[in-house]
C-alpha cells in the first residue's frame, strides 16, 4: 500500500497515544516502499506534535489554529480536507475515539471512501485496503475490504498496533489553512471536562469496581484493597456513569485496554464491553455473588460471594 | 408549530451472551444462532424524541429499513409513542452504512418537513457505526453525535450534551439537525426506556406502515469479504471457597507470584 494517511488527535493541548498506535499501523500497512503522513490538528499541535516524528514518518503536519480548540466537525473535516488534497492516500488512519469515529466517519461520507470504525486491525487483501474488527461477543472476526478505487478509513482500537519506539527524521511542518477553516454550523457552547490523571495501562495490579459495590461506601473497600495491593483502582461504565468514579478509571471498550499482571474484578458482571478492555490480564480474580456472571469467564479465580465479606477477608489476610 | 422528528430504528443482532456455533463451515452466519433485537441505541433515540414530544409537543416519525426479521422494530415504536412510521426498502445485509444512508435520508425526504433526525450512534458488531454521519451528509444537515441528552430546544435550533472521554460538551447546532443518541442515555432511569403501552397496541396493531422505495441503489464502498470463528480463550477457572481461609491464601500468594 503505497500511502496511508494517520489523523492523530489533541485533547486539550494532550497528544492521544492511541495515535502513535495508528502511525504503528500505518507502517506496517505502507510497507517498505509506501509512506506515511501525519497530521495533527488543534490548539497547541505545534507543541505536541514532536513525538509524531517516529521512524518511518515521511511528513508530519500540524494544523495550529484557535479555531481548532473544541472539537466540531466541519473545520476539523475542512482541514483534512486541505491536508489530503496535495497527498492522496489510500488509507487513512485515526484513532477509535469519539473525535476518531465522528471525523472518521464524515471524512469517509465525503470522500466516497469506504469506512470500517473500531476496527482491531488494518492490513491488505488482493492489493487493497483492509480492516478488520472483533464482534459477536469476541467470537467473530469480520474482514472488510474497499470497493475498487475507493480508499478507505479506519478508526483503530486501543491495541490494534504497536506504537513505535524512537524518533524519525520528517520535518515538522504548518499546514498552510488558508481558508480551509470555515463557518461552522455548531458550536461547543460549554465543556465540563476532566484532565486525565490517571494511566491504567501501566499498572501492574488492578483492582477494579462494578456496580455490586452498591455505591461510595462500597467503593471505600476496593479503595483500601487497592492500597493494601499498591493497585491503581479500575471500575466499569455503570460505576463511572453513576459518578462514583472519573471517567479516566474506566476500562472497556470506550474506555481503557488494560494488562495488568493481575486484575481483581469486585461486582462486574462482565459484559463484553467491559471484558475487550481487560481479556488480556494475565492473573483474572472475580468476585461476585451470581454463580452465573459472564465475568466467571475470564477469571482465573472464581469467588461466588458478596463483596462486602469477601474483601475485607482478603484485607485480613494482606495484614491491611 | 411543533417540531417533526424522525428516529432511525433498526432491528440488530443481539450479540450478547453468545454461547455455541455462529458461523457455519461457510463462515456464513448459522441459522438461529442468533436472535435479534430493537437496537438499544435506537431505543434511546426514541425515547429521547418521545420526552421532547411530551415536554413540548411534537410529532414524531420510525423510520426503518427492509422487512422485519423476528422483532417488529417499528411497530414497537408506535406501541411506544410514535404518531406514525415509514420503512424505505432495502437489505441491511446485502450493503454498507453509506447505502443504508442514502435509502434512510430517502424516506426521511418523503416526510415532509422535519426538524430533527434522531439515531444510535454505534452498532459495533457488523455494522460500521456512525450511520448519523452519512445520514448526515446525505441530506446536508449538521450531525452531532454521542448526545445523551437535550439542554434547550428552540424553534430553529437545539444543544445537545454530548458524552466525551473524560466529561460533557454542550454543542449547540441549528436546525434541522441529526443527532447520534449513544448508550449512557437513561440507562440509570429504571422506567426508561418506556414500555409499550396496551392501549396503544390496540390502537396502532393495523395502522399503515408505508414504504419507501429507494430511487436509485448505490453500490456499497466498503465490502465485506469473510467472518473467520475467533477461537475461545483456552482459561482454566478455579472456585475458591470465600470461607476457606487457606484457599484465599493460596489463591493470594500464586496471583501475586511476579505482580
Ligand atoms: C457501545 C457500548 C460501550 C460500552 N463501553 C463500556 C466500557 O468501556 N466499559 C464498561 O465497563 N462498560 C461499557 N459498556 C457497558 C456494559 O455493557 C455494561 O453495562 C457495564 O460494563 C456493566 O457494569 P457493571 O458490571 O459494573 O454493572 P452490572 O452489569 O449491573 O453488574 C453488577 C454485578 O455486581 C454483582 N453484585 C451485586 N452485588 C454484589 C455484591 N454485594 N458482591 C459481589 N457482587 C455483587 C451482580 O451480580 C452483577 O453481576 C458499554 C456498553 C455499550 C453498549
Ligand atoms: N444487523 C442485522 N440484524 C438483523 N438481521 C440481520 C442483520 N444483518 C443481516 N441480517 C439478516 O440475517 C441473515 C443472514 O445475513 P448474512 O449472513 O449477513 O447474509 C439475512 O436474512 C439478513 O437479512
Amino acid at each position: 500500500m503505497p500511502r496511508v494517511f494517520v489523523v492523530a488527535e489533541l485533547n486539550d493541548g494532550v497528544l492521544n497515544d492511541l495515535s502513535l498506535q495508528c502511525i504503528g499501523a500505518a507502517r506496517a500497512m505502507a510497507g517498505a516502499d509506501g509512506t506515511v503522513v501525519v497530521l495533527l490538528p488543534g490548539t497547541g499541535a505545534a507543541a505536541a506534535a514532536a513525538p509524531l516524528n517516529a521512524p518511518g514518518v515521511a511528513e508530519v503536519l500540524v494544523a495550529d489554529d484557535d479555531r481548532l480548540a473544541a472539537y466540531t466537525t466541519e473545520p476539523y473535516l475542512a482541514v483534512v480536507k486541505a491536508a489530503l488534497a496535495g497527498r492522496p492516500a489510500e488509507a487513512i488512519l485515526l484513532p477509535a475515539t469519539t473525535i476518531g469515529n465522528d471525523l472518521g466517519a464524515a471524512l469517509a461520507a465525503a470522500l466516497g471512501a469506504a469506512c470500517v470504525t473500531d476496527a482491531d486491525g488494518v492490513g491488505a487483501e488482493e492489493g487493497r485496503p483492509a480492516a478488520w474488527r472483533v464482534g459477536f461477543d469476541r467470537k467473530v472476526r469480520t474482514v472488510w475490504v474497499a470497493a475498487e478505487g475507493r480508499p478507505l478509513v479506519a478508526t483503530l482500537r486501543d491495541g490494534a498496533a504497536e506504537a513505535p519506539a524512537g524518533s524519525g527524521t520528517a520535518a515538522v511542518e504548518a499546514l498552510s489553512l488558508d481558508g480551509a477553516v470555515s463557518q461552522t454550523p455548531c458550536r461547543v457552547v460549554r465543556r465540563d471536562v476532566a484532565k486525565k490523571t490517571v494511566n491504567l495501562r501501566d499498572a501492574k495490579v488492578i483492582v477494579a469496581a462494578g456496580a455490586g459495590v452498591g455505591g461510595p461506601e462500597g467503593l471505600e473497600l476496593i479503595r483500601r484493597l487497592a492500597t493494601a495491593l499498591g493497585a491503581e483502582l479500575g471500575g466499569t461504565r455503570a460505576v463511572v456513569d453513576a459518578g462514583w468514579m472519573s471517567a479516566d478509571r474506566q476500562i472497556g471498550q470506550t474506555g481503557a485496554t488494560v494488562r495488568p499482571d493481575l486484575y481483581i474484578a469486585c461486582g462486574i458482571s462482565g459484559a463484553i464491553q467491559h471484558r475487550v478492555g481487560m481479556l488480556d490480564s494475565r492473573t483474572v480474580i472475580a468476585i461476585n455473588t451470581d454463580p452465573n456472571a459472564p465475568i466467571f469467564r475470564s477469571a482465573h479465580y472464581r469467588i461466588v460471594g458478596d463483596l462486602k465479606v469477601v474483601i475485607p477477608k482478603l484485607l485480613k489476610l494482606l495484614g491491611a | 408549530m411543533p417540531h417533526t422528528i424522525a428516529v432511525i430504528a433498526r432491528e440488530v443482532w443481539d450479540t450478547r451472551d453468545l454461547t455455541g456455533q455462529i458461523l457455519d463451515e461457510a463462515g456464513g452466519l448459522r441459522p438461529g444462532a442468533l436472535q435479534t433485537r430493537f437496537d438499544p441505541e435506537d431505543l434511546n433515540a426514541l425515547e429521547l424524541a418521545l420526552r421532547i414530544k411530551d415536554a413540548h409537543g411534537a410529532r414524531v416519525v420510525a423510520v426503518g429499513l427492509g422487512a422485519p426479521r423476528q422483532v417488529e422494530v417499528l411497530r414497537e415504536c408506535l406501541y411506544r409513542g410514535a404518531d406514525a412510521a415509514v420503512t424505505a426498502t432495502g437489505d441491511l445485509a446485502a450493503a454498507d452504512t453509506a447505502a443504508h444512508a442514502r435509502r434512510l435520508a430517502g424516506a426521511v425526504r418523503s416526510l415532509g418537513r422535519v426538524d430533527l433526525l434522531l439515531v444510535g450512534t454505534a452498532v459495533p458488531d457488523d455494522d460500521n457505526s456512525l450511520l448519523a454521519r452519512h445520514l448526515a451528509a446525505e441530506l446536508g444537515w449538521p450531525a452531532v453525535s454521542w448526545v445523551d441528552a437535550i439542554e434547550e430546544l428552540a424553534v430553529d435550533r437545539v444543544v445537545a450534551r454530548r458524552a466525551v472521554e473524560m466529561g460533557y460538551e454542550y454543542v449547540e447546532t441549528p436546525l434541522p439537525a441529526v443527532l447520534a443518541v449513544g448508550v449512557a442515555l437513561l440507562e440509570d432511569d429504571p422506567r426508561a426506556p418506556r414500555p409499550a403501552k396496551a392501549m396503544l397496541k390496540l390502537k396502532m396493531k393495523k395502522a399503515e406502515i408505508p414504504t419507501v422505495p429507494a430511487t436509485d441503489e448505490p453500490a456499497p464502498l466498503t465490502l465485506r469479504v469473510r467472518r473467520e470463528a475467533v477461537p475461545p480463550r483456552a482459561i482454566e477457572t478455579a472456585t475458591v471457597d470465600p470461607e476457606n481461609e487457606a484457599a484465599l491464601r493460596a489463591m493470594l500468594d500464586a496471583a501475586l507470584k511476579g505482580a
